[in-house]
């Protein structure tokens, strides 16, 4: 953590403006205080201060970004977070009253309860997520002007409830062709002003460049669960399920089962750890991709996100990640040793059990907080630089000329997202 | 004191950067084109809005302005000048980290007050709506749990049906149950099962559906002891502890999953905080139960004093949880509460005679 942290010195010494460029001015340790300051509010409020947390995030990343000269400026409210929420929430509670009462029924209403919930909240879940986009467009200013989105969000919708299920269905292959159509929809519906976006990654390139890290990840996963699949002997399974008692686990080896799961534990392991060398490698790719496809009228984007940068990235955060792990293994150690010396104090009862219950609550959540806040503090922020930095931009005349169009939006779509765990907030 | 230097405009109407001069009149903040000096505009002090920006950079905007004009100043002096003239600039950020204060005790009230809803308002709401839930209701929601946790406990032997029932042991739960049934006249009729579970146990659901697991009826020395067990269970149907539950569970969903707890980690503050609320719920419910099951052995001319004995003795062999996590009270409480109640007489014959508990006792195992 001793290297030479860039944000520090940026303010005195910084460089000419990029014309043709961005560059992100924020200081890092601005970022760690809001970050800690806000998971500590978090934890007090159990959550309520989420709205806060995120709009001062967003504040803080917007406004110290820089495009061709002119920084970036959001300006939604926890105020308007708050309300969406609130809205969202009587608008959800209906339905999962409805969904509650259908389960208990009966007949095929009742069998297809489940189902049905699970495809409408899934629909829910991705309009929210399109009205958020809105809500947060809208929210942005450049140059004195917003943002805005068009389009209706059930038509995105259902488009990408169907690119899900086929990413499901092709085992990921479909993910570059998902990926270039929803960005089409989406960007075909952005305007800066009056100037309209619009989307040229192609699908298939990025399906050339990214199928060789699905080989390496993917297949052998599949391989070796068909594989696993293949050596059980079903007949002789089912046989031993159906019969039980107490030599079950014997008869379970006799149906190949031992060898099934070793097959299995090893190319899962073999695909998490391949997963986790080359996630920054697929990043890298995608981001990089996905800016380079960017167009609002005349104006292209190109990026030249290196690879390295994005592994550099990671690296610290591990490096990070793991001081924080040493320390927090020296913090439950303690914890343990109080709730221990609990026990002898009070003895075993009521108070001791539900002290030691807080405690241990208590301690999973403040880690689990931690890890998010160092997370976002080193990753998130750090991506978002490197990001804005890597592009170049051309035909920046297009910006000159642009009228205000468009108004600000309701939050609702975020209370939604956020009411339905889909990165809303 | 600067009361003029230069600035970035953009009118809100077009993305024109405009390099311009910029004046603090008395009326306010004037913005001057640097050519011709023709005014673009006036913003009042009091009306002036301060944005977010870069350190070094004040960027200012008209507070409820329908266009989002903009102006940015570098001018340190010039900036320095603004924010003595305006109450609204707040470069220090003193009046933004009030407005947080006030936020911050807020939320935390609003905590504290979602935190006593949970503890104190969701139980007494499902008190008082329970009774208001038609027994039609109850029984149709009775049938939907019945299937569900038909579903949970049956481990699908296929050598052994799940439900026991000989002829005769059937005859003996059927006379003992009457007896009961009579003694407590309850609006809704029971149905009672012994099933294949070895826990020494039994379950209420709403709607009157009794389960009695075979450990059990294993574990009781006495038809008393059984009858005592059952006679719980009838306590919770007569209270309807099943629908308050559903009801509890309901109200507290609502307030963690969905108002409370929604960051990385809250997900275990949910589960702890449920686990704890309703076990906390729960006590209050088996201690009432106690009391009715004590009140209707006794008038079905039982002996009160059994559950408390089979109480002791299923203790001594399950394993001691973490008690805040366990549904019922400290045993050894419980049977001293259970024999504080029952009266001090003892009735001179067991409710079952002994061929009919020799039967029910093989209610599993004799074909």
């Amino acid at each position: 953590m001793n290297d030479a942290n860039p944000f520090d010195a940026r303010p005195a010494a910084a460089p000419a403006l990029p014309q043709n460029g961005a560059r992100f001015l924020g200081e890092e340790r601005a970022f760690w205080r809001l970050l800690t300051r806000g998971a500590f509010l978090l934890l007090v409020t159990l959550g309520i201060y989420r709205f806060w947390l995120a709009t001062d995030v967003r504040r803080f990343l917007w406004s110290n970004t820089e495009i061709a000269g002119d920084g970036l400026e959001y300006i939604g409210t926890a105020r308007e977070l708050l309300l969406g929420f609130l809205i969202a929430i009587a608008l959800l509670v209906p339905l999962n009253i409805v969904f509650f009462l259908s389960a208990f029924g009966s007949g095929w209403l009742s069998q297809l309860s489940g189902l049905l919930a699970l495809v409408v909240l899934a629909l829910l879940g991705q309009f929210a997520v399109y009205r958020a986009r809105r809500y947060r467009l809208t929210r942005t200013i450049y140059r004195g002007i917003r943002f805005h989105q068009t389009g209706a969000a059930w038509r995105y919708a259902v488009c990408a409830i169907f690119w899900w299920a086929m990413i499901a269905m092709t085992a990921g292959l479909a993910y570059p062709f998902a990926q270039a159509s929803l960005e089409r929809f989406k960007l075909r519906n952005t305007y800066y002003g009056d100037l309209q976006g619009r989307f040229v990654g192609s699908g298939t390139r990025l399906f050339f460049r990214g199928v060789l890290l699905w080989i390496v990840v993917v297949v052998p996963l599949l391989f070796g669960l068909m594989l696993a699949l293949g050596s059980i002997d079903w007949t002789a399974l089912s046989e031993a399920m159906k019969r039980g008692g107490d030599d079950v686990m014997s008869r379970l080896e006799g149906a190949g089962l031992a060898p099934a799961a070793v097959i299995a534990v090893l190319s899962i392991g073999w695909s998490v750890l391949a997963l986790a060398l080359l996630y920054p490698v697929f990043q890298a790719m995608v981001l990089r991709w996905w800016m380079s496809g960017l167009r609002f009228g005349a104006l292209t984007v190109a990026s030249h996100l290196s690879t390295g940068a994005v592994y550099a990235i990671y690296l610290r955060f591990m490096w990070i990640a793991l001081v924080a792990g040493v320390v927090f293994a020296i913090g439950a150690a303690i914890a343990f040793a109080i709730a221990g010396g609990l026990t002898l104090w009070l003895g075993k009862g009521v108070l001791t059990e539900l002290l030691s219950t807080v405690l241990l609550i208590g301690s999973y959540v403040v880690v689990a907080l931690a890890y998010s806040t160092i997370y976002q503090a080193t990753v998130r922020l750090r991506l978002w630089k490197a990001s804005f930095e890597s592009i170049e931009l051309s035909g920046i005349d297009a910006l000159d000329r642009v009228n205000a169009a468009g108004a600000a939006s309701s939050a609702v779509g975020e209370g939604l997202a956020d009411a339905l765990n889909v990165g809303g907030i | 004191m600067a009361t003029a230097g230069t600035g970035i405009f953009f009118d809100g109407a077009t993305s024109a950067r405009r390099p311009v001069l910029v004046e603090l009149s008395p009326e306010g903040l004037v913005v001057r084109d640097p050519q011709e000096h023709a005014m673009l505009v006036r913003w009042p002090y009091n009306e002036l809005d301060h944005l977010a920006a870069p350190h070094g950079l004040l960027r200012l905007g008209r507070a409820g302005a329908p266009r989002l004009a903009r102006l940015e100043v570098r001018d340190p002096a010039l900036i320095a000048a603004i924010d003595d003239a305006s109450v609204p600039v707040d470069r220090s950020g003193a009046a933004e980290r009030r407005g947080r204060t006030k936020v911050i005790v807020w939320s935390l009230v609003a905590t504290v007050s979602l935190l006593l809803a949970a503890v104190f308002g969701v139980p007494a709401l499902a008190d008082k709506l329970a009774p208001l839930i038609p027994l039609r209701a109850e029984r149709w929601l009775g049938e939907a749990v019945d299937m569900q946790a038909r579903r949970m406990l049956d481990k699908g032997d296929a050598s052994r049906p799940f439900e026991c029932g000989n002829a005769e042991g059937r005859a003996a739960l059927a006379n003992l149950m009457a007896k009961l049934e009579v003694a407590a006249t309850l609006p809704i009729p029971l149905e009672i099962k012994v099933v294949r579970r070895s826990e020494p146990n039994a379950i209420a659901l709403p709607g009157g559906h009794i389960y009695v697991f075979e450990g059990l009826v294993e574990k009781s020395e006495t038809p008393d002891e059984l009858a005592g067990v059952i006679a719980h269970e009838i306590g919770h149907v007569a209270h309807r502890d099943g629908t308050r539950s559903i009801l509890q569970s309901a109200g507290l969903s609502f307030l963690f999953g969905m108002l409370l707890g929604d960051f990385v980690g809250g997900g275990a503050v949910v589960i702890g905080a449920r686990a704890v609320l309703q076990s906390s719920y729960s006590r209050d419910v088996e201690s009432a139960a106690d009391r009715y099951g004590v009140d209707l052995m006794t008038r079905a001319g039982g002996d009160p004093r059994a559950l408390g004995a089979v109480l002791n003795r299923i203790a001594g062999t399950t394993h001691p949880g973490v008690e805040i996590l366990r549904d019922h009270p400290d045993t050894k409480a419980r049977v001293a509460v259970i024999n504080t109640l029952a009266p001090a007489s003892q009735p001179a014959r067991p409710i079952l005679e002994a061929e009919e508990w020799r039967a029910l006792k093989r209610i599993c195992t004799a074909r």
